[in-house]
């Protein structure tokens, strides 16, 4: 059977008749295995570190170099931030807050998906996670990287970092614990910590499986001290075993905490368009919405060029469609409720705040938001667009715009007019945000290029244990499918 | 295809045997769910100031029951939603809590009889006339639109209860698998429905009880109580079938354990969503939405409040987060009566105070007291419910006999 991949033509998977799979799992969707081709474990292990072993392909290296000249960029416009100071963005008097809290909001929330993906569905048993999950966790790592460093230069005076820290100190000075500002700080490097952990963990066995594939006495050293001295004994498997569930169970309610919390930057001022109660779950389903956008975007790239069709199917794609579609209808829901009840209030400045994102100087970029992120995944009430490859590369595309969008409306619309009509003021950007907000992308796509060139991007042993030939159930014979529990009722 | 099949033989479905107590649930329910609506009737319609609490009572106690029977309805849509193998042997459980929905249409007319005791702020024309924010509510508050509300809430609920609970029951019939898809299909859209509809009716038929008062969670918090409701309610219900073994084998210590995580993980979440409404209502500080909360914190409502923290999260978090709890009978049977206890709380907390909510504020008497109509309509309209329960299950096979992920439901254990 390990030959057997040589025939296969990963391209194929991607029209692939489900109707020549016979019922396999399940009795009526037919639940068609979900690593397609058959393959064995010892396929699955070449598949996966192959990527990781061979010259990257061409397209890998015009995306890198991009993303080191992104990156560059990023530094070139820190360093002038810094030198200057905050002046060089286009802050005005009511809009204090502008391009850097809504590129943070937007990269915390791409960093949502990696640990619903490990932990929640995990706990969920979704099976269909383990092509996926490690992807999406070192995409959430990478976006926690880029969110952190936007507040970390908003503070203006970086040289003070320092001070958010509840360090003791001999002139008594603390940061305020009442400001969510700290809340974020600790919120956010909880959250980036322990998905660290979490990622790290879940790579031990492959960083081991990478040491014993290594072909140079270099990189078996380097993959060897991550590995730990992993032998792969049941012992470790044990240990391992308890630790992942551990780590979801505590990952679980970090999921749910950090854009929580980042909701309450807004939400527990008195600014009508932040102050509003349903804040928290709104900007969590929010938050796994453009995650979710963002690893469909970038697993399309993935899967195309390092062949991993087979692996990162469309059934994958069925599915992560299904969670964008439920949460851009969660964040839908929750516009309407602002709406609704801004007006059922009766408060006059609510409602101003309302009508002013829809109908005032910003209507552009309210109506770009709802257009992106409401109406645009309504086509993934269609299986058809569920699994094409072009019509979800390009919904996720518009999603990952609207969500960055919606955090700018909310921003910015929400300021630009105080209470005071003198006080009124039309914000824009300057060259230095734009900078800043791509050379972010530079950041994290170096991540992820340094990602895909040095580590298996798919948990090769969390990935064998949904092959058929795990179950125990399972038939030698590789005829047949794989015998699950079947269902026939006697009469 | 299929190898060594579990096969299932038709004779081993469960039905309810006539000598169960569940079978006889809908004469006792019945019986003591009538009587004790007709006393409370007859207690309660005398003097404004009953009338008052009869109404509210009644108010609590139909949300209570309602709340439960939504949360059935939720989880059968998402059964098929998620196409889930493993609590397909309970769902039939699921379907027979939300079948009792109509029942609620009729249970409903008490609440339209007590309506101007209840949301006497926004039906009296007099006092709208001269109020700026509800006469710019009127569009909404107002009587005819309620009813047409109300309406289309319980056309919905109906609807989608009866339309799930037919597809399973004539699949017993026929096996026919066609049904499973379909009803897959539909769910979506049931979702999306229930959604709304709850929504509005948590405004219309809780927040509008002070009508000056708005919060956008409140869909939510609403809808966090219906969910956990329900799976305290499952959670006992599992219990006391296991130990009457009515099931047999398809019912067994996998499937409460489930059960219980299901509970334990609402608990949270409803702490989470009535903590984040509290919490950014009181950071913020505004008089117009911080009313509804000093009502709660002030003379005998506050030891209500702080009870409501301590019981609806704390002792739940730590007593169901056991494995160990959740898989033993009486583990999870006391946590599912307890949150099912503190469901009433939540809900006796929200609608409460705003009987006499003027008088309360000044005399700390009129705060929290648990009446006798309290009781008398918490045991009318669960008795009813009980009995529209226990007659449904007598109805059909206790599990659905030829759904076609039956024997892979019997056979799950939590790894």
């Amino acid at each position: 059977m390990a030959t057997l991949k040589n025939t296969i033509n990963p391209a194929d998977f991607d029209d692939v008749d489900y109707a020549r799979y016979p019922d396999q799992f399940d009795p009526v969707e037919g639940r068609h295995p979900l690593i397609l081709g058959n393959p064995s474990f010892q396929s699955v292990t070449n598949d996966v570190c192959g990527p990781a072993e061979k010259p990257m392909p061409f397209g890998w290296w015009v995306l890198f170099g991009t993303a080191l000249m992104l990156l560059g960029l990023f530094g070139i416009s820190i360093g002038y931030l810094v030198y200057n100071g905050t002046g060089v963005w286009g802050l005005n008097n009511p809009v204090g807050w502008g391009w850097a809290i809504v590129n943070f909001v937007f990269w915390v929330g791409i960093g949502h998906a990696g640990t619903l993906i490990s932990a929640i569905l995990f706990l969920f048993r979704q099976k269909w996670r383990t092509s996926i999950n490690r992807f999406a966790e070192a995409m959430t790592i990478f976006a926690v990287m880029c969110a952190l460093s936007f507040p970390t230069i908003h503070v203006g005076r970086i040289w003070l970092l320092q001070w958010v820290f509840p360090v003791p100190n001999q002139m008594g000075a603390w940061p305020n614990f009442r400001s969510p500002l700290l809340w974020d700080v600790f919120a956010v490097s909880i959250y980036g910590s322990v998905s660290i952990l979490f990622w790290y963990v879940g790579l031990i066995p492959d960083l081991a499986t990478m040491r014993d594939r290594a072909k140079t006495k270099l990189k078996q050293i380097g993959y060897g001290i991550f590995a730990l001295g992993w032998r792969g004994s049941n012992r470790h498997w044990q240990h391992y075993e308890v630790a992942y569930l551990i780590l979801a169970a505590i990952s679980t309610p970090l999921v749910l905490s950090v854009h929580s919390i980042v909701s309450f930057d807004f939400a527990v001022s008195q600014l009508p368009g932040w102050h509003t109660t349903i804040f928290p779950p709104y900007f969590v389903a929010g938050a796994i919405f453009s995650g979710f956008a963002m690893v469909v975007t970038l697993m399309v790239l993935a899967r195309k060029a390092f062949q991993l069709e087979h692996m990162m199917t469309l059934k994958h794609f069925d599915n992560m469609s299904k969670i964008i579609l439920l949460t851009g209808s969660m964040v839908g829901y929750a516009y309407a409720m602002e709406f609704f009840i801004a007006w059922y209030s009766g408060n006059p400045y609510e409602s101003f705040a309302f009508i002013n994102r829809a109908f005032g100087p910003y209507a552009w970029a309210y109506w770009t938001m709802i257009t992106c992120n409401v109406v645009s995944p309504q086509v993934f009430w269609f299986k058809k667009a569920r699994t094409h490859i072009p019509t979800l590369f390009v919904v996720s595309i518009f999603v990952n715009i609207g969500m960055w969008f919606e955090r700018f409306v909310i921003t910015v619309t929400s300021l630009h007019r105080d209470f005071l009509p003198s006080n009124w003021f039309y914000y824009s950007p300057t060259r230095w945000d734009v900078a800043s907000f791509l050379g972010s992308f530079g950041l994290f796509f170096t991540m992820m290029c340094l990602f895909v060139r040095y580590l298996p991007m798919i948990a090769i042993a969390e990935v064998k244990t949904v092959l058929p030939e795990a179950n125990p159930h399972h038939h030698a014979d590789a005829e047949h499918a794989p015998a699950a529990p079947s269902t026939a009722v006697a009469h | 295809m299929s190898h060594h099949a579990h096969t299932i033989d038709a004779g081993s479905i469960p039905r309810l045997p006539a000598s169960s107590l569940f079978a006889k649930l809908p004469i006792i329910g019945g019986l003591v769910g009538l009587g004790a609506l007709g006393a409370a009737l007859a207690t309660g319609m005398g003097a404004a100031e009953t009338r008052q609490q009869l109404w509210h009572s009644y108010l609590v106690a139909y949300l209570y029951w309602l709340s439960i029977a939504l949360g059935g309805l939720f989880f059968t849509l998402v059964q098929y939603a998620t196409r889930a193998g493993w609590s397909i042997a309970l769902r039939r459980v699921f379907e027979n809590v939300a079948a009792t929905l109509p029942l609620f249409l009729v249970l409903f007319i008490p609440v339209i009889l007590g309506m101007h005791d209840l949301y006497h702020h926004w039906l009296d024309h007099d006092v709208v006339a001269n109020d700026p924010i509800l006469l710019a509510k009127a569009p909404y508050l107002n009587e005819k639109f309620f009813f047409i509300r109300a309406a289309i809430y319980f056309a919905v609920w109906i609807g989608l209860a009866l339309m799930f609970y037919r597809g399973s029951v004539a699949q017993d019939q026929t096996g026919d698998r066609t049904i499973t898809r379909r009803l897959n299909g539909l769910s979506f859209v049931g979702i999306a429905l229930f959604a709304l509809t709850t929504t509005f009716a948590a405004f219309d038929w809780i927040m509008s009880l002070d009508p000056h008062w708005f919060s956008t969670m409140y869909g939510v918090y609403f809808f966090a109580g219906c969910v956990v409701g329900f799976f305290a309610f499952l959670s006992v219900i599992t219990v006391l079938m296991r130990q009457a073994g009515h099931f047999g084998r398809f019912l067994t210590e996998e499937h409460q354990h489930d059960a219980g995580k299901l509970l334990f993980a609402f608990c949270v979440f409803w702490t989470y969503i009535s903590f984040s409404q509290y919490f950014l209502i009181w950071y913020g500080d505004m008089p117009e939405e911080t009313i509804f909360y000093r009502l709660r914190q002030t003379a005998t409502w506050q030891p209500v409040s702080t009870f409501l923290v301590a019981g609806h999260f704390f002792v739940p978090f730590f007593f169901l987060m056991s494995r160990h709890v959740k898989r033993h009978r009486f583990g999870l049977l006391g946590g599912g009566l307890w949150i099912m206890l503190m469901h009433y709380v939540d809900l006796h907390w929200q609608v409460m105070p705003n009987i006499n909510s003027e008088a309360m504020r000044h005399h700390a008497g009129h705060g929290f007291h648990l009446h006798l109509l309290d009781g008398l309509t918490f045991v009318g309209v669960g008795g009813l419910f009980l009995a529209a329960f226990g007659m449904m299950l007598g109805r059909s096979t206790l599990v659905p006999a030829r759904d076609p992920r039956l024997a892979e439901s019997a056979a799950f254990q939590n790894a």
